[in-house]
């Protein structure tokens, strides 16, 4: 047998330097997986009937104290003023059902349960890049937010964004911060810091050609992380409050009833959907996220012209 | 065993357009090179309202893409050129063996202040069981005007197909460098995927496009676009509220000619299943617009252009040879 060539060589230590990459990719995941589990595991999983004594098997007090005044549907971020489209969505199912003159067409409910998945597929693909990107890079708070700015491209979408972005930092700023400057750890107290100067250039910026905005999506990543919510957490969470948001509207469409509402909001099904969007876009870089439901820009863009409204989106 | 030639130095599906100035004033076509399967086509130049105007049709052998092919497009143009590009029908995206074979095309285009570029192609067919990625990326200092059009079917109709590709993927970012911190800003990010659906479950592709055959972005900015973005704003902004009862039928003052072609125009959008909606946002208008069919989008988008008229008054009526 004669020795390999020097090119063969050279392929060979190139193909090993590869896979010695790939491997350590596949453990940096695993271990972020992990870690993930075992945070999010005692505040999502947690069976025992016990009350768990070791305190590091459970969220701390306060990140579950946190974790549930942002799941809250009182915290005041207007939401409950944005339909996220779905009040244009069935003013065109109208407009469709009436055009075809076709008498065997799906109830408005079943139209709603397609439209409830189809704009959290839009959300995670186009808004949850961001929460996560905020969340892992702070620092980078002014980009993520302009970046987002470029790619939210509908009208009525940014407004319904920056508002409750806007709202987001006043609760923190007015309501949250006092109670957490002293507690907190040194990547939260760097991040209260990014958070105190993005919000002094939103403020006096106004002679910018591109001014900051305070999209919702950065901002949530930045303020779960001074809160210390576990990254997966804050995520789900994310499109937890989109799934309630939207279904709280339907309620007051009439299209479902409060029990059904919240039938559906229990249902593991939207659960599933919501856990598999996670994961599906955890690793999405903000370069590559976008628009999954091209109707979506439609209807949330359209909804100016309804004749009449309820929402603001 | 190691080839005894030298590599090529010809990469297959690379092509690239300059644009140049040649002092004081006169716009060349200063390169415009191509390698199989990208194939350009320069006609003579057109000259309109004093102005030189090029124009390159993109075209691929077969009309479009196999699987594995990768077209890489190079387009700079020089301050104060026009350049109007153009295609010869849709192009085709061929079925893939596997998914990991994507064909995908890449463009980089850099328009300088004063340039505009004119880009309104065929829509993009993706057949059945292919994959496409495409990425535009745009770099326009503060003066050049871009108008541009990027748009996709859901494949052959004749043949039953209706969203059943793959992958389709489509992504457009505009891009501003700072003169004085060198900092390059985002300024849009256009970005469809549709990359991981199914046939039949609710997040299908025909849901998500909300069961039209067609769809896409028209993406104005500059100052030649400034009139025609502010057009499509006005138009929107009068378009007729969903929902409202038209309680006097339909009739027309006819002694306003401009109201009459409106309603016209507003009525073949009902007729063709037709709706858009219009930002502004960032110096840009962006139109998202879909319809049932094709011929739809034409003759909207070709009434909507011509009746403002910016386009071809800048570039000629050819530039919106596309929408025939």
């Amino acid at each position: 047998m004669t020795d390999p060539s020097p090119e063969q060589q050279a392929a060979l230590k190139q193909e090993i330097a590869l896979l010695e990459q790939k491997l350590k990719h596949a453990k940096a995941q695993l271990n972020d997986a992990v870690q993930e589990e075992e945070a999010v595991a005692p505040l999502l999983y947690h069976t025992s009937n016990e009350l768990p004594h070791n305190t590091t098997s459970t969220l701390p007090t306060h990140s579950l104290h946190t974790l549930l005044l942002l799941s809250d549907s009182a915290l005041p971020l207007g939401s409950f003023a944005f339909s996220s489209g779905l009040e244009s969505f069935l003013a065109h199912e109208k407009v469709k059902v009436a055009s075809s003159g076709n008498t065997a067409n799906p109830s408005q409910l079943s139209s709603f349960h397609i439209f409830l998945k189809v704009s959290l597929q839009s959300l995670a693909s186009a808004a949850l890049p961001y929460v996560l990107a905020a969340y892992r890079e702070p620092s980078r708070i002014e980009e993520w937010d302009n970046d987002f700015d470029a790619s939210a491209i509908c009208t009525v979408a940014r407004r319904a964004s920056v508002a409750q972005g806007r709202a987001l930092l006043s609760v923190w700023e007015r309501s949250f911060r006092d109670h957490h400057t002293l507690t907190s750890s040194s990547t939260s107290t760097d991040a209260i810091s990014f958070l105190a100067s993005f919000s002094t250039s939103l403020k006096s910026s106004s002679h910018n050609a591109y001014p900051p905005n305070a999209h919702l999506a950065p901002l949530w990543g930045i303020l779960t992380l001074i809160l210390s919510i576990p990254l997966h957490s804050s995520a789900y969470l994310f499109l937890f409050s989109h799934a309630r948001t939207v279904i709280s509207a339907a309620v007051r469409a009439s299209v479902l009833g409060p029990y059904q509402a919240q039938h559906v909001l229990a249902s593991t099904e939207l659960r599933d959907l919501m856990k598999g969007l996670v994961e599906r876009y955890w690793d999405r870089r903000t370069e590559d996220a976008g628009q999954t439901v091209p109707a979506v820009d439609l209807w949330v863009g359209r909804h100016e012209l309804l004749y009449s409204r309820i929402f603001n989106s | 065993m190691i080839s005894p030639f030298a590599p090529s130095s010809s990469q297959p599906g690379h092509g690239k357009i300059l644009l140049s100035l040649l002092p004081p004033s006169i716009p060349i076509l200063q390169t415009c090179s191509y390698q199989y399967p990208l194939k350009l086509i320069a006609p003579h130049a057109l000259t309109i309202n004093n102005h030189i105007i090029y124009t390159v049709f993109l075209l691929t052998y077969g009309g479009g893409l196999v699987a594995g092919d990768a077209l890489n497009l190079s387009i700079h143009l020089d301050p104060n050129t026009r350049l109007v590009l153009l295609t010869q029908g849709s192009t085709k995206i061929f079925k893939t063996p596997s998914r990991e074979l994507v064909s995908r095309q890449y463009t980089r285009l850099f328009v300088d202040q004063g340039a505009g570029l004119c880009y309104i192609p065929d829509p993009v067919q993706p057949f059945k069981d292919s994959c496409f990625e495409q990425v535009q990326i745009f770099e326009v200092p503060e003066g050049g005007s871009i108008c541009i059009c990027d748009w996709v079917c859901q494949g052959r109709t004749a043949r039953g197909e209706n969203w059943h590709f793959y992958k389709y993927t489509s992504k457009n970012e505009v891009y501003l460098t700072d003169k004085e911190t060198g900092k390059r800003r985002l300024l849009l990010r256009d970005n469809v995927l549709l990359e991981d659906g199914t046939t039949n479950d609710p997040l299908s592709y025909a849901n998500r496009i909300d069961s039209l055959g067609v769809f896409g972005t028209l993406i104005l900015r500059g100052p030649l676009f400034e009139k025609l973005g502010k057009y499509f704003m006005a138009e929107f902004a009068i378009l007729p509220r969903i929902g409202a009862r038209n309680w006097d039928g339909d009739v027309d003052d006819e002694t306003d000619l401009v109201d009459v072609k409106r309603k016209r125009r507003q009525r073949q959008e009902t007729k063709d299943g037709l709706l858009w909606t219009a930002a502004s946002m960032r110096g840009f208008v962006l139109v998202k617009f879909g319809a049932k069919e094709v011929e739809g989008v034409k003759r909207w988008l070709g009434v909507m252009l011509r009746t403002e008229g910016s386009v071809e008054t800048l570039f000629g009526e050819g530039s919106l040879l596309c929408l025939k």
